[in-house]
């Protein structure tokens, strides 16, 4: 290469091609999902840390947190639930992982409290009253479902605006691209 | 994908039998500026760095996507990153009886870490004690400069002559018009963009293209313009329109999503030292590095107590060797050329090598940050997203305060680093109370539509401000380390009031609303600007070097890093320290071939 501070013209075409398709905008919500779980989808296999009935009701939790709307898919779609699990997997933090055993367990005994039964048993409204519960006092939470809310929630928000459908069908993020010609933006006058 | 494939250039043997011209301690800012130069004179350098020379193409990955990562960009399970929390309750050495593998500085801890992991020392290895400070540190060809902040400014005669000025501390022995040539060369050699605005205190740079501000940034441009203040894009170490004399580095493509903080740029865009100083030294044919050598000694003549050579012990087989050099030139950061000084003790140098003046590790200073606002351009709220990243950075508001005015509270100045629009991630997410349906609309809403920025403050250089090195502590290979007196005073805590209202009001003039406020100082160190603790200056009972970064006390001694600097400035120092060693070495080859050295 005589000039490596020159992009080549081929090099150019297929960057710039690799950026179009990634952003999947003009696929559907399902195929959206199907690509996403590529890369820390939907939990297709058993989950790893989590027991089958933790994970269903955490992938739940997920998505109350952040739904499927008209816009865009929710976190079921994007994975949430397996990226989460996948991170408590491999971490080497007891702690940590002791903090959502419990913390789910929490939700349950929330659910019970409030409605008399499990929380996936519970009607959509009343899941939602739970979460609302666990909710209430966000910027100071007390108790241990409270407490559990901060992190389940950091943990979702993260796994979600991380994602293939996060960063490009919910957000539309158009940066991560080649600009040819000028920045984007207006001129300094 | 990388664009640029060419190769670092072949290492030549290093041949530790033979004495060389000189031999450089640091491959950073400082330590590839200092070999750029000499070589290019025809000198004969070595130069050692303590770390490895890494892939670094492979370790950025700037444009991964984050599911493209097995764990979204964060470092492997087992590491751990220092947050304020633990940098304030505890003190150092703060990788002390970690559960922890792996403990790093702050940087990187959230979106980054795998990026950096080899990049940063692990701080297990490298303990200090002492007053809280996060000293962050990266041990690999380049230093810092694989994963600096961008921001390139230049200093002027308001900093070197502060003390003129405002009568506090000492003036430097140089003047802008002494260094203003040199910016100039710094500026063409390794490229810079941004807009000229003719400010007596923020002299401007022989620029390339600038990147452009959008809605918000113009909005509160426009409004300080009202009242005389300045809103600049962001001034940054990034060559736009490519460099011919560079075949490691490509132009910016304003790709990336450079707020990816520690950030890097693998196509090397952003200066870095090893593609922008060290590879085009190399194909001179006069400079020879070593990697992995951790040098804990200026090794010194018994008879002329001159500098010989460098002792070190290589970091990974842990042997001892000598460099040995006609020319000895520290430039391993400021604490760590300042730690060299300090163990390089001697019959004739019993305080350290050219201590004579005892300031070795004192006046150090930095740059205070922390404290500052986040605004909602209520206009923006619901609009379509618009790409507003993919630049090397936001704004910058230069300093204002103490230019005309005196301030009742403090001396000096401060200021503003900033940026707003759609980034990849919605920071403002874990802000957003809630969840739902309304929990996810009012993120999609909102994204874009805030502004933030933060200030940089000037900390005062004081004498009871200083290192020395910890009589008991050793790091990993045996070398004492360094321990920290140093504490911010009044004079920060004032300014970091103002910054604080200042900001309020820059916001609400231009119509922004206010919806966030940070008066939090953050820990001692956190800037990553320290600076001062072998300041230059024309006397030698009260500084260390002279102008030229030359000892005083030892005439083949230079120190060309940060410690040289006589005050902080409150504008990011990594163009006046390339500026600074260029002067130097320009003086130093000449020096040398008249042999005064």
């Amino acid at each position: 290469m005589t000039d490596p501070a020159e992009l080549s013209r081929r090099e150019m075409i297929s960057t710039t091609a690799a950026a179009l398709v990634t952003p999947l905008v003009n696929l559907g919500a399902a195929r959206a999902a199907r690509a996403a779980g590529a890369a820390g989808g939907p939990c297709e296999l058993a989950p790893r840390f989590l027991t089958a009935a933790e994970y269903a009701l955490l992938d739940e939790l997920t998505e109350l947190i952040i739904p499927a709307d008209a816009h865009s898919p929710g976190a079921r779609a994007a994975g949430v639930a397996g990226y989460i699990d996948g991170r408590l997997a491999e971490s080497l933090e007891p702690d940590w992982q002791a903090l959502w055993r419990s913390g789910l367990q929490a939700v349950e005994g929330l659910s019970r409290e409030l409605n008399g039964k499990p929380f996936l048993e519970a009607t959509p409204e009343q899941r939602v009253a739970v979460l609302s519960r666990m909710a209430a006092s966000e910027p100071d939470p007390k108790t241990a479902a409270e407490r559990f809310f901060a992190e389940l929630k950091g943990q979702t928000v993260r796994g979600y605006y991380t994602s293939k459908i996060g960063i490009h069908l919910d957000q539309e993020y158009k940066g991560n691209v080649y600009q040819r010609g000028e920045f984007a933006g207006y001129d300094a006058k | 994908m990388t664009l640029v494939r060419v190769p670092p250039p072949l290492e030549q043997e290093v041949d530790l039998s033979k004495t060389y011209d000189a031999v450089i301690v640091g491959s950073g800012a400082a330590g590839g500026m200092a070999a750029h130069v000499l070589t290019t004179y025809g000198l004969h350098v070595l130069m050692l760095e303590a770390g490895k020379k890494l892939p670094i193409e492979q370790e950025l990955r700037s444009m991964q996507w984050p599911y493209d990562h097995p764990r979204r960009g964060d470092a492997p399970p087992g590491s751990h990153h220092l947050s304020f929390n633990e940098y304030t309750i505890r003190t150092p050495p703060y990788a002390k009886g970690s559960a922890f593998k792996h403990v790093y500085s702050y940087v990187g801890g959230w979106s980054g870490s795998d990026y950096v992991k080899n990049i940063l020392v692990d701080e297990k290895d490298h303990p200090y004690t002492g007053t809280h400070y996060a000293w962050v540190r990266a041990r690999c060809l380049g230093g810092k400069t694989n994963i600096w902040g961008r921001l390139a400014l230049r200093l002027s005669d308001y900093d070197f002559k502060a003390k003129s000025h405002d009568g506090y501390g000492e003036d430097w022995p140089i003047s802008y018009a002494d260094l203003a040539p040199y910016y100039d060369k710094v500026d063409l050699y390794l490229g810079i963009s941004g807009v000229k605005e003719n400010l007596p205190h923020l002299p401007d740079s022989q620029f390339q293209r600038p990147s452009k501000l959008n809605f918000g940034e113009v909005k509160l441009r426009e409004s300080l313009k009202k009242t005389g203040q300045v809103l600049t894009p962001y001034r940054a170490g990034v060559t736009t329109d490519g460099l011919k004399h560079n075949r490691y580095r490509s132009k910016c493509y304003g790709r990336g999503a450079c707020d990816r903080r520690p950030g890097g740029c693998d196509i090397h865009a952003v200066f870095d030292s090893p593609t922008g100083l060290i590879y085009p030294a190399m194909d001179t044919g006069n400079l020879t590095i070593r990697p992995n050598s951790t040098a804990h000694e200026v090794l010194v003549d018994k008879n002329t107590g001159r500098a010989r050579g460098v002792a070190f012990v290589d970091s990974v087989t842990r042997k001892s060797y000598e460099a040995k050099a006609k020319v000895v030139i520290l430039a391993a950061s400021t604490l760590e050329s300042t730690r060299l000084l300090l163990l390089s003790r001697s019959p004739q140098h019993p305080n350290g090598l050219g201590n004579s003046s005892g300031h070795v590790g004192h006046n150090f200073c930095e740059h205070v940050m922390g404290p500052g606002v986040t605004g909602l351009i209520k206009e923006l709220v619901g609009k379509p997203h618009t790409l507003d990243d993919g630049r090397p950075g936001g704004f910058y508001i230069p300093r204002f305060r103490n230019l005309k005015d005196r301030q009742p509270g403090f001396i000096r100045g401060y200021g503003f680093e900033g940026n707003s629009g759609h980034s990849m991630f919605p920071a403002h997410v874990m802000d957003t109370p809630g969840f739902g349906a309304q929990f996810k609309k009012t993120v999609r809403d909102h994204a874009g539509a805030f502004i933030s920025m933060g200030a940089f403050g000037e900390v005062l250089p004081r004498y009871e401000s200083y290192v020395d090195l910890d009589p008991e502590l050793k790091d990993a290979w045996g070398v004492p380390v360094l321990r920290f007196h140093y504490q911010f005073s009044d004079n920060e805590r004032k300014m970091a009031e103002d910054m604080v209202a200042t900001g309020r009001e820059m916001l609400e003039a231009a119509g922004i609303e206010v919806v966030g406020t940070d008066d939090k100082v953050l820990t001692e160190g956190w800037s990553i600007h320290e600076l001062g603790t072998a300041r230059m200056g024309n006397d030698p009972k009260t500084s260390v070097l002279n102008q030229f970064q030359q000892s005083h006390d030892v005439r083949n001694l230079f120190v060309v890093d940060g410690s040289s600097h006589v005050s902080a400035s409150c504008q990011n120092p990594t163009w006046t320290i390339m500026a600074l060693a260029w002067r130097s070495c320009d003086h130093l080859a000449d020096e040398f071939r008249k042999g005064n050295l």
